[in-house]
């Protein structure tokens, strides 16, 4: 997409605090015109991909635009009748706009872009919580969904776990060719990490939590698992006082760490939880767009 | 308008930081446009308001019309019709077409700027696209910076000339006792150098977001201003969506409209209030109401044409870039000041030879536009 005119932009607003920043009208092959904000004055746009990368892309309303994009940014490529597990985020009994799990629209359009794949989808979590998983999904409108689109959910925590050094693991998960970790990204948290951990026997996340801590199970999920892959909805989010706020963005990255770190600082949140707090940001590779076009103090 | 209409009466308050309320300020207008009417309240059959009156603070009211009944001691009809800058203009509209009421009040009070800056800037930008546009940094001065841009690609163009529009503008307005600028012209020079904000345009080049209220009383009874000519159009949300990113097309269509009604063409036209939002919006608005030939804006403000002791002067009350902008008041405060220099009550301001006047008023990066033709009888 080439540049076709171009403002620098010395003012400051609530959702562009830093400037200069240039504003560009850019035009693509098709001869349609967009808006597209850059960190410095360019003359086209080119999305580069990296495999190591986490990937950032600007929802506009087609959530499965997204997902192609972040895949493509991440060269991550769907072979047919490949095995997919998805593991959408699962943690209360609430209704969407809360924004504490995954949101119907968003499992529909992953399911949706699975299925043109013609890949074989699982849909499994499990309840870390007293409600039983079936209840949650209930609630939250995941399982109309799945069953909308002839996928029937199952619970992971009932499935068979191996035991790999000190963690136990779905063999769902270690069947899978891809484990799609969808996490519901939220200011503060490591919801991506977080998310993660249901791949885990209940009583032996527990245990490992009480005798070490979750950075430690994440660092060893990280080593274990080399099939994951985090999208990250965030087209509306939590603030850290559970307020939700528009940010129309959607993360993705094989290190669901990365993606957590990465979200925290595009939001500028201070005080990153203990699981992400020794990542530093700037050492990541960020493709799709930089920090700075994306940028937004969200609890403003 | 099936019936013939009048402007009976017209008010507004002065344009400035008055931390007064909303209602306050459409009150204190509503009073003035009465007394100019020599009318009382009771003689009012229906109300027309609009207003963004965000009040960032926390005072919102999305109820006005019912709050309104309570400030007038009426139980007539009232209607709302937002459309954030353009509200004056939809509202003024949607009066003239309403069957069936002898006096109608049109009403607009805004107290917009009551916060920092920022905050401000934010709920305005609730007037433009939110999800695709301001995202990447679409502020409404980075809009029109780029859309004068892609016009200056397109037809060349100078930023002097929007200077010159500047200029004019605020020589004016320090002549009328309502604007935020009165009695204190701006050195083109200042103009010129003052800080930029979205390249190519400066501080000097965008409006003033201010506080304050505007009315007018329509009537089907006969006055001396008549209403010959309206138009409404709208146009996408989106401004680089748009075919030609270059010009209006709502002013074009709402503008024709209103010619074809009132039997003028631009030609005729002695005096106008146009959407000043930002400098390079006046001179693309020559051309879309037919002042001047496409691309050639530039030579009409440096025509002098269109200054105070011109042919047709533009924006003699100082226009929003320095009488000030409050949001949905503005287009009923363009009807108050046509109607002031039709009746030949404008002083030191006083257009010459004013029989036929124009107001052009935009929504947004001209989502919305109504154009509006008075003429003295």
């Amino acid at each position: 997409m080439e540049v076709v005119v171009s403002s620098k932009v010395s003012i400051p607003s609530l959702s562009h605090m830093n400037v200069p920043y240039f504003a560009n009208v850019v035009k693509d092959e098709k001869g349609n015109f967009f808006a597209y904000k850059s960190e410095e004055k360019i003359d086209k746009v080119e999305l580069k991909s990296n495999p190591d990368s986490v990937a950032i892309f600007k929802v506009k309303y087609d959530i499965i635009e997204g997902l192609e994009n972040i895949f493509k940014l991440l060269e991550v490529s769907l072979n047919e009748n490949s095995k997919i597990l998805v593991i959408p985020t699962l943690v209360s009994a609430g209704y969407t706009y809360m924004r504490e799990n995954t949101s119907p629209e968003f499992l529909e359009a992953v399911l949706d872009f699975l299925l043109e794949k013609k890949v074989n989808i699982k849909v499994g979590t499990q309840s870390f919580n007293d409600i039983p998983v079936e209840g949650l999904a209930q609630k939250s409108g995941l399982l109309d969904v799945c069953l909308k689109k002839s996928i029937t959910p199952f619970d992971l925590g009932k499935s068979n776990f191996i035991k790999k050094e000190e963690l136990e693991l779905s063999e769902e998960v270690l069947n899978a060719d891809l484990v799609l970790n969808l996490s519901v990204l939220k200011a503060g948290k490591a919801a991506s990490t977080d998310n993660i951990f249901k791949v885990l026997k209940k009583e032996n996340y527990s245990g490992l939590k009480y005798l070490q801590s979750e950075k430690e199970i994440s660092e060893k999920l990280s080593k274990t698992l080399s099939n994951v892959v985090t999208v990250g909805e965030a087209e509306t989010v939590q603030r850290k006082n559970g307020i939700a706020k528009y940010l129309g963005l959607m993360f993705g990255g094989k290190s669901f760490l990365n993606v957590d770190a990465i979200f925290n600082r595009v939001i500028m949140n201070k005080n990153v939880p203990e699981t992400i707090k020794e990542i530093n940001p700037e050492s990541i590779i960020v493709s799709g767009r930089s920090i700075m076009e994306v940028e937004q103090d969200i609890d403003i | 308008m099936e019936q013939k209409t009048y402007i009976k009466g017209v008010g507004m308050t002065k344009f400035d930081y008055s931390q007064k309320h909303w209602w306050q300020l459409a009150y204190e207008a509503a009073i003035e446009a009465l007394k100019d009417a020599k009318m009382n309240i009771s003689e009012i059959d229906a109300i027309v308001f609009t207003g963004m009156s965000s009040a960032s603070g926390g005072e919102h009211q999305t109820h006005k019309v019912s709050l309104l009944s309570g400030l007038f001691k009426v139980n007539i009809p009232i209607i709302e019709t937002p459309s954030v800058c353009g509200g004056g203009g939809v509202a003024f509209w949607t009066a003239l077409h309403l069957q069936g009421f002898k006096n109608i009040l049109v009403l607009a009070g805004e107290r917009l700027v009551d916060n920092k800056s920022e905050v401000v800037t934010d709920e305005i930008l609730s007037a433009a696209e939110r999800v695709i546009e301001q995202p990447e940094g679409m502020l409404f001065p980075v809009q029109n910076a780029l859309v004068w841009q892609m016009y200056a690609k397109k037809y060349g163009g100078s930023t002097d000339d929007l200077s010159l529009i500047a200029f004019k503008n605020h020589q004016n307005a320090a002549l009328n006792p309502n604007a935020y600028f009165y009695k204190r012209p701006m050195d083109l020079e200042k103009v010129k150098n003052s800080p930029e904000v979205a390249s190519p345009l400066r501080l000097m080049d965008c409006s003033l977001s201010v506080n304050g209220g505007a009315a007018v009383i329509l009537s089907h009874e006969e006055t001396d201003i008549e209403v010959i000519g309206s138009g409404f159009a709208t146009d996408f949300l989106m401004t680089f969506e748009r075919e030609d990113m270059t010009h209006f097309h709502a002013t074009r269509k709402a503008s024709k409209m209103a010619y074809e009604q009132a039997g003028v063409g631009p030609k005729d036209i002695n005096v106008a209030e146009i959407h000043d939002a930002f400098t390079s919006v006046e001179l693309l608005s020559y051309e879309d109401l037919g002042f001047a030939e496409e691309g050639r804006g530039g030579e009409l403000i440096r025509s002098g044409k269109i200054n105070l002791n011109g042919e047709m002067p533009i924006n003699p009350s100082g226009g929003l870039k320095a009488k000030g902008h409050p949001i949905s008041a503005t287009g009923l405060a363009q009807i108050y000041e046509i109607t002031k220099q039709l009746r030949g009550e404008c002083g030191e301001r006083q257009a010459k030879n004013a029989k036929i006047g124009l107001t052009h008023n935009i929504g947004g990066a001209g989502g919305s536009v109504t154009v509006h033709i008075f003429k003295k009888k």
